[in-house]
């Protein structure tokens, strides 16, 4: 792992000079500072944001017999305005992970930079060791929960997909306390209200789903989400990830029908 | 003793391009007692040969765990492998709980050998004064890494470090194609009689004779969860049984046809100077 | 002269009368006792080669590699002291980890190079510390830059190069790399090359056995840095086999 991000390497010797930067021989009292956001104190003490910002809405996953898909509609909403209409919520990680995020896009973006770096360093140890969904699930809970113990959490919600080595099908959730469970199908945002009792109410209890039950079922919950969630669209794209293949298909759309608008009352 | 100009530190290159401080700490891993590792296709051995420091002392730890699916085997300045094997458990536990899976093996050793190479460069510090070898297990498979004070680090099929160990890896490089295909009793019996090469002629007649004497230490990983394990002394003791009956092993040193190992470039010569280094003076062209 | 003995080679931070700062030659000395290292600089690509030498058959075959991944489409060779290698190839992944981190892109070569020089260069300023015993071959290939080659050397200086070599036989490789045009070389040929080069300058009296390591980033392997690429790996330890035997077979000719 690399050990060291903030400069190109640790001082020679202590308030020596660190290879590759300039050395000030006047300013050698340099001990570690805090950020000056985290320092700085208001009236009443130090007030973070407390709501994200521009947004994205529910992502959907479900395990099936040897994989799993996952499936966010594409809007990136600021405040009610849909702001955003084509941005992809759903990511491949590498070739066992796919990745969904609802909350704060920009905290996505953030969280997503960090986990592509971990995945060049996969590629730079060159051992064919690769990251497996359980890990990065387990590794979002760690930062997550550390972000919210310093009061400073990312506004997020993830959704974890893949496949590890024995070709084991993994689906699990984290969200921005780092809380995170594992099941068959699991949502953010409305969907947790809207697609799980769906999906749970099409489960056959004595085996998992099939490819193609799952796909339909995504098709569904992503056709009533658009209906009854004002921050959802009729555009998704759809993560798949089993042993032979790792993708993220689409834009689809849902199938639209608004003809029962018109026998609609009392609205 | 002449003192060589170009060995008063680390930092001092030598006009040949060598670096004496880091090759005298090499020479600190050839004074402890000699370890043995190697694996078969499911499992890494470490096998440790023990010596008490003295009649009253238990004889020291040669094995060290470090998780569940790794451990180290020592030779040289004990007190810096603790150094060392407390910073790789810190690490294999930290990446632990990141990640909730085990460290895998190349990618650990490589951070070992990088925090290593910083004693090697600058003049406030030494290198340090120990070898290890290293057997571990993860999902690429058994493997034994060696690590050495200039730290580098070597992938290993099989390897012996310490004191008289070079008759240790004639034996390992006589056997290594068969070892992939062995059983874990083979493999381990394999150990035990590669360490019995490092032995000197009369600790061999004395230590032969009466099995219990023979103070080593085993310790296995390996798959189907096999944990990073230290032998108990009955399941030592039956390994000994086992190797020294071991009739496909005819090759096995017999301490009454030892004629002296030749070859050993290791074994402590006598004389003061003999492994100082060249004395670097003179002009360059 | 006044050079060794003199007192005036004992610390990096030291000039001797005559201006030199000998601790840097001595490093540079170091580089030169372990295996050739070269690179090739082609048309859509550039190809890393080493003559890793083997020291022991209780080695794995992968054992001690020189040639790391810096990034998706950075390679790098190393000539000289493992550990140190080992060392530089763990600042220059942060180095290129940290202009992703602010950037989103990958570190332009030229960039990676100067910083990575540069940490090179301040080891040897200080008598606290000693110069790298090491020397970097740098390459990649991206879209709008093409192929790129650059060379580090214990000293700190950096250039770019078409072709370049380090370690033991620097001055064979050199001289049969001049015999090529390598800029306008398809990558199919490079490897062949880098293979016939390094299986040439191997010296079978000193050094019994050498394993053949190769790193590849082309258009071919669509800007991947590859260590050990399958297919071009075995063709170029084909044509440096057949190179071998050719020179072999025209050596016993000679004296007729």
């Amino acid at each position: 792992m690399l050990n060291n991000y903030q400069s190109s390497g640790y001082p020679l010797w202590s308030n020596g000079p660190t290879p590759g930067g300039f050395y000030n021989f006047t300013g050698g009292q340099q001990t570690h500072k805090l950020p000056s956001e985290l320092v700085t104190e208001g009236p009443y003490g130090t007030k973070r944001n407390t709501s994200s910002i521009t947004t994205g809405s529910s992502v959907l996953g479900i395990r099936f017999d040897e994989g799993v898909m996952i499936a966010a509609d594409t809007l990136v909403s600021y405040g009610s305005l849909a702001r955003y209409q084509d941005i992809h919520r759903v990511f491949k990680i590498n070739n066992n992970i796919i990745l969904g995020g609802s909350g704060d896009f920009a905290d996505i973006q953030s969280i997503k930079r960090n986990i592509d770096q971990k995945m060049i360093e996969d590629q730079y140890y060159d051992d064919q060791i690769t990251m497996k969904p359980k890990e990065l699930s387990s590794w979002l809970t760690r930062v997550l929960y550390g972000r919210r113990s310093r009061m400073n959490p990312l506004y997020i919600d993830v959704v974890v997909g893949g496949v590890d080595k024995q070709g084991v099908p993994f689906l699990g959730n984290v969200d921005l306390r780092g809380r995170a469970y594992e099941d068959y199908v699991v949502a953010t945002g409305f969907a947790r209200h809207l697609a799980l009792p769906l999906v749970r109410e099409r489960k056959p209890a004595d085996r998992d789903f099939t490819a193609q039950e799952a796909s339909d079922l995504i098709r569904k919950c992503m056709e009533v989400l658009y209906y009854r969630d004002t921050r959802n669209m009729s555009k998704y794209t759809v993560g798949v990830c089993t042993t032979s293949n790792c993708l993220v298909e689409g834009p689809y759309n849902v199938n639209e029908n608004w003809t029962f608008a018109a026998n609609i009352k009392g609205y | 003793m002449f003192r060589n100009q170009y060995d008063s530190d680390v930092t001092v290159w030598s006009p040949q391009g060598r670096l004496h401080q880091v090759e005298y700490a090499m020479e600190a891993v050839k004074l402890g007692t000699a370890t043995v590792g190697l694996k078969n296709k499911s499992h890494a051995v470490l096998v440790a040969l023990c010596k008490p420091l003295s009649e009253l002392s238990a004889s020291q730890r040669k094995i060290i765990p470090i998780d569940d699916h790794l451990g180290i085997s020592i030779a040289g300045i004990t007190a810096d492998a603790r150094v060392l094997s407390k910073w790789l458990r810190s690490e294999c536990l930290n990446y632990k709980h990141s990640y909730e899976s085990i460290y895998p093996i190349s990618r650990l050793i490589t951070n070992l050998g990088n925090k290593m190479q910083t004693t090697t460069q600058r003049y406030d510090r030494r290198p340090f004064g120990v070898g290890l070898l290293v057997a571990g297990y993860d999902e690429n498979g058994p493997h034994i890494y060696q690590v050495v004070p200039s730290a580098n680090y070597i992938n290993c099929k099989a390897m012996s470090i310490g004191s008289r160990s070079q008759s240790a890896r004639t034996y390992l490089e006589r056997h290594l194609s068969s070892f992939n295909d062995c059983t874990t009793d083979e493999i381990i019996c394999h150990g035990i009689n590669a360490i019995r090469g490092s032995l000197s002629n009369d600790e061999l007649i004395t230590k032969t004779e009466n099995l219990s004497q023979l103070n080593i230490t085993i310790a296995i990983v390996g798959e189907n969860y096999n944990k990073f394990t230290i032998l108990t002394d009955e399941e030592t003791n039956k390994y000994l049984e086992m190797a020294n009956n071991s009739n496909s092993l005819d090759d096995q040193r017999k301490p009454t046809e030892v004629v002296g190992t030749s070859g050993s470039d290791d074994d402590p010569k006598p004389g003061p100077s003999d492994s100082d280094p060249q004395v670097a003076v003179g002009t360059m062209e | 002269m006044s050079t060794i003995g003199t007192g005036y080679d004992l610390s990096a931070s030291q000039f001797s009368p005559d201006g030199r700062v000998f601790q840097i030659d001595y490093a540079s000395k170091a580089v030169e006792k372990w295996g050739t290292v070269i690179g090739l600089r082609g048309k859509n690509g550039v190809v890393l080669a080493v003559e890793k030498i083997i020291t022991s058959s209780l080695h794995e075959p992968d054992a001690g590699g020189r040639i790391f991944t810096i990034e998706r489409n950075i390679g790098m060779a190393v000539a000289g002291l493992m550990a140190d290698a080992n060392y530089i190839a763990d600042i220059a992944r942060q180095e290129a980890a940290n202009f992703r981190q602010q950037f989103e892109k990958p570190i332009p070569l030229k960039h990676l190079c100067d910083r990575v020089s540069g940490y090179i260069h301040a080891y040897t300023l200080y008598s606290a510390v000693r110069p790298f015993g090491i020397s970097v071959l740098l390459a990649s290939w991206d879209e709008t830059d093409g192929p790129q080659l650059y060379k580090i050397e214990p000293s700190g200086s950096s250039f770019g190069y078409y072709a370049c070599a380090s370690g033991k036989a620097k001055q064979q490789a050199k001289t049969e790399m001049e015999k090529f045009k390598f800029a306008e070389m398809d990558t199919e040929t490079l490897v062949k090359r880098a293979g016939e080069i390094i299986y040439r300058v191997h010296d079978e009296l000193k050094d019994k056995n050498f394993r053949f390591e190769m790193g590849l980033v082309a258009q071919e392997t669509q800007g991947t840095h590859c260590i050990n690429h399958e297919l071009y790996t075995l063709s170029a330890r084909n044509a440096g086999e057949s190179a071998k035997d050719d020179d072999d077979g025209s050596d016993n000719e000679g004296p007729q």
